[in-house]
């Protein structure tokens, strides 16, 4: 038996996700350890957003295996699955905030993991541990005010953070990030990856995908994607352009 | 500066709140038992799970189901023809387009809040004593009402419709008729097709309902064999009534999809003139259906203009008449109502999330729900007499479970339409199922759900009066009681109080569900906005 602190944080052995015709994943192995920080790049369709999907168990592979700080991952409902997915924290390419509630239940949310009902209850009717929440905004750069007003009213760069902010909430192990940068503006997604850097240091890690190839020097390794396969794994300075190229050959260039 | 805040209710618990009613009923429930009757319930439930199989039994079933239905589909068609003929006379861009003057839509509409307020089965009574037991009488009660609601639905949908067509065709020298015809057919016809079905389940639940009541059809036959406590040949009845209203619920979901979807390819013009021929190839296919039904259920329309001899009418006492305790009546009405669409609407959202982890327990409760749906309040008010006194209480379960069929329904088409991804994300980060529902989805349906519940009390008020014979809940108890004994001045009274009392109800839930509904509206706004 491994030791969950000394294991890898995300180990995946031979991952196959089938798919219509072509497998969306084929034997796809790749393994996080703790402090690590690892780009995803690849054309769209190359099996990014399914390896996240698996990585966060939302998607079962339909072989190989996955391995969460040395641990398969218990059947759903279970409380060790629970606890397990408490654990991974995803920042998803479409935020997935609820509209009709305030900043801070929002940013509470991330802790329905650990609480019962009598605290989920009192988040909807009253700002509970507000100082947290509060403390999370400042070190987003977001007004604290923020906190009582409802996600719907707020511009698409504060919600980024509001996402952001949950996501710490919920202090996971592993934190993934699909495509987080995809819909803002150079200013905007510079500050975000910055942040995201900065929060996956030990005993954390980090795996994002991107389209941008620009913003690769403050990862630990790039990992290329496509059709599928894994193309290449290695540390961002031993990626060249030419290798660049033949990831995205035959698709649109990333912009 | 530390202001005291008022904390605010956020969605998920709007639409739970409702459900607090159960905590004083539950604690009521206890004083309300007479003791006995449990014995009674537990054959019924077992009877359940073995229906009478006897060829008697059944062959009486099926034709007592074929003339509830055909009452429900003569009484639908009816009200059709008689909504949409009326909705466009109530509509102030038809009689613009016409006259070039508004006012009598303003008059028809208003006038047409009598009929709409007047529940169906007090129709059929009141039709019964003036002419005599016939098919027809269940027919037109169906359709009097019915027309109303559907004229009501088509005059607002005409005038919400943009007339800048209308306009278009009226200045290149286009006919009014023509002109409204081609420039505001097309965009109702959806959802007059779309309500059309919805009603067509309505008037099978409603001549259910009249059967009850003696009007012909199978309710009659549910009454009896519950009054006699034959629960298995109840049972017979009960599973095939389920069975047709299971089909029909599948079949008109499905041809509404297939119809009355928005078109998803907006360039593909020619899918429009094929749903439209089919449309119209279902609609002359109903005709000889319905001259079949007729036929069979022998009906003369001649007869609805002959009245009945009436029986010598008693001295109208007015003094007796305002004796009677209103204050009481209309204050047991109102509470029957708001305890009855609180159990429904609070029951929904509850039974769901309890039940959230189980796949087993959530084709129990739509199982249930389905049962609700199907039967008569005024049967469920009969059951729960064999355990609990007769009362409001007694009465608001009744047509709380009732309505509570009809809202689970709802609320399980919404969840499962919006809210996914947030909730798939809380699931991502460990909470629990019910947790992320109650988060997520709850949020997300909030403001529909309960502006549907606002327009459902403002029905539930209208039926409050099908359990009236459980007795003591008000005008409906007071209502049957007067007209069984033929006296009309109290009768009068009476349904004028009801008509009163829903005027002022739908005024008032109009309100809160264009307030609901306005909540909502901004939010939308702007994920819109951030979206695109």
């Amino acid at each position: 038996m491994t030791d969950p602190v000394q294991a890898p944080i995300l180990q995946l052995e031979s991952i196959t996700v089938a798919g219509r015709g072509t497998p969306r994943l084929a034997a796809v192995s790749l393994t996080l350890v703790a402090g690590e920080r690892v780009a995803l790049i690849g054309p769209s369709g190359a099996g990014k957003s399914t390896l996240l999907a698996v990585a966060n168990g939302l998607q079962r592979p339909d072989a190989g295996q996955v391995l969460w700080q040395g641990q398969p991952p218990a059947r759903p409902g279970r409380g060790l699955r629970r606890r397990q997915q408490a654990r991974i924290g995803t920042l998803w390419q479409d935020l997935r905030l609820i509209e009709e509630l305030s900043v801070q239940q929002n940013i509470n949310a991330a802790r329905l993991a650990v609480w019962g009902w009598p605290r989920a209850l009192l988040n909807l009717l009253l700002p509970i541990d507000t100082a947290q929440c509060r403390a999370l905004l400042q070190r987003l750069d977001l007004d604290p005010v923020l906190l009582n007003q409802p996600v719907s009213s707020l511009s698409g760069g504060q919600r980024q953070r509001v996402a952001l902010a949950r996501l710490l909430r919920q202090d996971p192990v592993l934190l993934l990030a699909d495509e987080p940068l995809a819909s803002l503006d150079p200013r905007l997604a510079d500050d975000l990856l910055g942040l995201l850097l900065a929060e996956a240091t030990a005993p954390r890690a980090l795996l994002l995908s991107l389209h941008r190839p620009d913003l690769l020097s403050g990862f630990d390794r790039v990992v290329g994607v496509r059709a599928g396969r894994v193309v290449f794994d290695r540390p961002p300075a031993g990626v060249d352009a030419t290798e660049l190229r033949e990831l995205y050959a035959g698709t649109p260039p990333p912009s | 500066m530390t202001a005291l805040r008022v904390p605010r209710l956020a969605a998920p618990l709007w639409v739970l709140a409702p459900a607090l009613v159960f905590v004083p009923v539950l604690l009521l429930l206890p004083g309300l038992s007479h003791g006995g009757g449990w014995d009674l319930i537990a054959q019924f439930v077992w009877a359940a799970f073995t229906p009478s199989l006897d060829p008697l039994v059944l062959g009486s079933a099926v034709q007592g189901l074929g003339v509830t239905a055909g009452i429900a589909l003569l009484g639908w068609a009816a009200s059709l023809v008689l909504g949409l003929v009326l909705g466009v006379l109530s509509s102030r861009t038809a009689w613009h387009t016409l006259t070039g003057s508004a006012w009598p839509a303003a008059v028809i509409r208003r006038l047409l809040a009598i009929p709409r307020s007047i529940h169906e089965l007090l129709w059929g009574l009141l039709l019964l004593t003036v002419l005599g037991l016939q098919p027809a009488v269940a027919i037109a009660a169906i359709a009097l009402p019915y027309g109303a609601l559907v004229a009501r639905m088509t005059g607002d949908l005409l005038d919400a419709l943009p007339t800048r067509q209308l306009e278009a065709l009226r200045a290149a020298g286009g006919g009014p008729v023509g002109g409204l015809l081609t420039a505001l057919g097309p965009p109702l016809m959806p959802q007059v097709i779309s309500y059309g079905g919805y009603r067509l389940e309505c008037a099978l639940r409603s001549a259910t309902l009249l059967g009850v009541f003696g009007l012909g059809g199978l309710g009659a036959e549910l009454r009896l064999t519950l009054q006699s406590l034959n629960f298995r040949e109840l049972w017979t009845g009960l599973w095939l009534l389920l069975a047709v209203m299971l089909v029909l619920e599948a079949v008109l979901g499905a041809l509404r999809r297939r119809w009355a979807m928005p078109q998803r390819l907006g360039l593909n013009r020619s899918g429009v003139g094929r749903k439209g021929r089919e449309i119209l190839l279902a609609a002359l296919a109903l005709l000889p259906i319905l001259v079949l039904v007729g036929r069979a259920l022998e009906i003369d329309p001649a007869a609805l203009l002959q009245p009945h001899p009436l029986p010598p009418a008693t001295a109208m006492d007015w003094p007796a008449v305002l004796a009677l305790p209103w204050p009481l009546l209309i204050g047991n009405t109102v509470l029957l109502t708001l305890t009855a669409a609180a159990l429904a609407v609070g029951g929904a959202p509850l039974l769901l999330l309890l039940t959230r982890p189980w796949g087993w327990g959530r084709a129990l409760v739509r199982l249930l729900w389905a049962l609700g749906r199907l039967w008569p309040p005024p049967l469920t008010a009969l059951l729960l007499l064999f355990v609990l006194q007769p009362g409001v209480l007694t009465a608001a379960l009744a047509l709380g479970f009732h309505n509570l069929g009809i809202l689970g329904r709802l609320l399980l088409e919404a969840t499962e339409a919006g809210g996914g991804p947030a909730e798939e994300a809380l699931v991502a980060g460990g909470s629990g199922a019910r947790l992320a529902l109650l988060y997520a989805r709850f949020s997300s349906v909030a403001s529909s759900y309960l502006a549907y519940g606002a327009y459902r009390a403002d029905v539930i008020l209208r039926e409050s009066v099908v359990v009236g014979l459980v007795g003591a809940t008000g005008l409906g108890s007071q209502l049957l009681e007067a007209l069984s004994s033929f006296a009309w001045d109290q009768i009068a009274a009476l349904v004028l109080a009801y008509a009163l009392l829903t005027v002022l109800g739908e005024d008032l839930s109009d309100r809160t569900r264009r307030r609901l509904l306005a909540r909502r509206s901004p939010s939308n706004h702007s994920v819109d906005a951030v979206s695109a």
